[in-house]
């Protein structure tokens, strides 16, 4: 007998082990994500450009040196010049080697007014959080940030003029993959949407239980197991060629990875639309159908409205998939992280941008990590959104869960 | 009388019209939607085969019975040659394949018994939202989560028994990764089939005298074992065909099979992932015909397990 009760202790201890696997590997992912990528999670992150820009630029004719007093405190390491109105401090890049950050440029500082040397903008302006890499004077030793900020503070004290200024702007930020996947969310939606419920509409509503649309029903039900690389293939081969031709596009584009996703989320949709329109009474029809309401105006007007859930669940359901994919755009899109976004130029969504940055030497971990945190906290919102609006909606129709 | 005859012959006219087009054109929606499966695979096959039958600019077609069967994978441009084969990838996906699936389908059923049979109702309930949420993590995070620990995780073991791995990336890391990636997905389908398992084999068995672990283990399982290979097809689908999570620990080998957990490793998906640069010539046609492989392996695995789970699961289960 006690035999016996081991053996059944022990099944159970393999089932509640096997559960407990489950839970840690959540907690595990989510809170790797977490420590690795807090850190980089703040609001800049969202607005920056990922691409470090250098300027070289002097100062504006008629510059007026001053005495900039400020009442803001500065830690014992930063240091602040008030004939130019700038404070720096040192720090260190990610491949250990010393860089002189902008801490603080006092609203009337000349530095707020720069000319540029090189291509692009030509007036600038030097912004907090910039690195300073050179300041070259006329007559004196050029100041460089190897040297230390508090060494590049007392030359620019010692020095009536600068001849020239070589500074870099703050990259990391992910604005560029941002826009790119609400882009690729609001474009594949519009792609695959009216012919997701159109065909869930048909199958459901129209149909008859036949040869053919049983047929129809298993080519799309075999999409769902096709891996999305493979989809990312047809992508490259048929949609990238097609934006090529139709538009001014000369590579894989945001327009082509947006076709590429719709198709992917086409078994999704047309489920999800199907399965709300199924659960729509039947009386709701006839009723319609005897008031002297056509088909189609049964169909739009009283069916349809009544599946809003189903849609909108799919709807995020879609959003959801089109955040995690990476292999398939991949291919259809490309993995050049870009700031500037067109929809008929390559760029990356923020999956792609993580998986790019990756297999990348050195790969960035923190910066990749925070991605997945934002990533990871936009899919959890979406899927309790999806279990609450289900719940509500097979409540009103009395169905059980 | 005849002024109402043409007032409802116009307006049934016009609604009649109108519930043609819109009809014609919802069927119109759903044939293109479920064309798509067969364009998919048109044009896998048509860019696919060409390697094999053109010219390839001067470096000659691609023999397929090498591309099969060899052992080296050569970047044809960049080599200037049409040696290309994935007989060792098929090998080592296939492999991996198996191996994950060793891990993940015993935790995925157990738990799935777990929560549908034995925990308490709260903590079921509990435990089905960490699969759901499990299942809804983008592949690339799980990517991240094994480039990042589970790499240290078999660097540090592969050190421990003094062997030389290159930073972890290697087949055992692929194997963790994916069977992490696959355990809600068999969970979740395993626990719809045990539950759906008939309240009265389960009365039968406990009141033969049988205790509920036995019935859980031996009836339970046994009258649910259908549902319970088609979780593991499922499964086995996504380790094949999923690519990004790979590719992040699988290391990349260029030629000879190893069966080495420590050692460095390619998959179909990974081999089409990488140097994604070009977007002519070989190298970039080459991809489409792994596409093919990477669809027959699927197609056959599907196909075999599907047979033996005909042969196997003969208790009807709703």
């Amino acid at each position: 007998m006690s035999n016996r009760n081991v053996k059944e202790k022990t099944y159970l201890g393999m089932t509640y082990g096997a559960a407990f696997v489950s839970l840690a590997v959540l907690i595990m992912i989510i809170g790797y994500v977490f420590i690795n990528g807090y850190k980089l999670l703040n609001f800049d992150l969202i607005t920056h450009n990922y691409t470090a820009v250098t300027y070289i630029s002097d100062l504006d004719e008629g510059f007026v040196l001053n005495n900039y007093e400020t009442q803001r405190d500065f830690d014992e390491d930063t240091y602040y010049s008030t004939k130019w109105g700038l404070a720096l401090t040192d720090d260190t890049d990610l491949q250990g080697k010393n860089v002189v950050v902008v801490t603080y440029v006092h609203p009337d500082s000349p530095l707020n007014n720069l000319h540029n040397k090189g291509v692009g903008q030509s007036i600038i302006e030097l912004k907090i959080d910039y690195e300073i890499i050179r300041i070259a004077f006329d007559g004196a030793a050029s100041a460089l940030s190897s040297r230390g900020a508090s060494l590049m503070i007392t030359t620019l004290d010692n020095n009536d003029d600068i001849r020239e200024l070589e500074f870099a702007t703050t990259g990391g930020g992910i604005r560029g993959s941002i826009i790119t996947t609400l882009y690729l969310i609001v474009l594949t939606l519009i792609f695959a949407l009216p012919i997701g419920v159109g065909a869930a509409i048909y199958l459901n509503e129209y149909a008859k239980n036949n040869k053919f649309n049983r047929m129809l029903r298993n080519f799309i039900e075999t999409l769902t197991g096709v891996p999305s690389i493979i989809y990312g293939l047809m992508g490259l081969a048929i949609f990238v060629p097609l934006t090529i031709g139709l538009t001014k596009a000369t590579t894989g584009n945001i327009i082509s990875g947006a076709m590429t996703l719709a198709v992917i989320l086409l078994p999704v949709v047309i489920r999800t639309t199907e399965e709300s329109l199924k659960v729509v009474p039947d009386d709701y029809r006839y009723a319609s159908l005897a008031l002297g309401a056509s088909k189609t105006q049964t169909v739009f007007k009283v069916i349809l409205p009544n599946a809003f859930s189903g849609i909108l669940t799919a709807t995020l359901l879609a959003i959801g998939r089109i955040i995690g994919e990476s292999a398939a755009l991949v291919f259809a899109i490309g993995t050049s992280i870009k700031d500037d976004v067109y929809l008929t130029d390559r760029s990356t969504s923020l999956a792609v941008h993580i998986w790019s940055m990756m297999t990348d030497e050195p790969a960035n971990f923190e910066l990749s990590s925070t991605i997945a945190l934002i990533i990871l906290m936009i899919v959890l919102v979406l899927n309790i959104s999806i279990k609450l609006i289900s719940k509500r909606f097979m409540r009103k129709y009395g169905v059980l869960t | 009388m005849q002024n109402l005859a043409n007032i409802r012959k116009s307006k049934n006219g016009k609604q009649k019209v109108i519930d043609i087009v819109a009809k014609n054109f919802l069927f119109f929606l759903a044939i293109l939607s479920s064309s798509f499966i067969f364009i998919v695979v048109g044009v896998i096959i048509v860019k696919g085969i060409t390697p094999f039958i053109s010219d390839n600019n001067g470096l000659g077609s691609v023999n397929f019975y090498k591309f099969i069967t060899g052992n080296t994978w050569l970047t044809g441009e960049a080599f200037n040659s049409n040696l290309y084969s994935v007989g060792f990838i098929i090998l080592s996906t296939l492999f991996i394949a198996f191996l994950s699936l060793l891990i993940s389908f015993p935790i995925g059923v157990l738990t799935a018994l777990f929560i549908a049979k034995i925990a308490p109702k709260k903590l079921a309930e509990s435990l089905r939202t960490v699969t759901e949420l499990l299942a809804s993590i983008p592949s690339i995070i799980y990517g991240l989560f094994g480039a990042g620990l589970v790499l240290k995780f078999v660097y540090n073991l592969s050190a421990l028994i003094g062997y030389q791995s290159k930073g972890g990336n290697s087949i055992l890391a692929s194997v963790i990764v994916l069977a992490i990636m696959t355990i809600p997905t068999i969970t979740s389908i395993s626990e719809v089939a045990i539950r759906s398992v008939d309240k009265e084999i389960i009365h039968g068995s406990l009141a033969l005298g049988a205790t509920p672990m036995q019935t859980n283990f031996k009836v339970v399982l046994a009258a649910a074992k259908s549902g319970i290979f088609t979780s593991a097809i499922l499964g086995i689908g996504r380790v094949l065909g999923e690519a990004t999570a790979v590719s992040l620990v699988a290391g990349g080998r260029r030629s000879g099979l190893s069966f080495n957990l420590l050692d460095t490793t390619s998959t179909l998906t990974t081999t089409m992932l990488e140097g994604m640069k070009e977007t002519v010539g070989l190298d970039y046609d080459i991809r489409f015909s792994v596409g093919i492989i990477l669809m027959i392996v699927i197609l056959l695995t599907n196909l075999i397990l599907n047979t033996i789970k005909k042969k196997v699961g003969h208790v009807h289960v709703k």
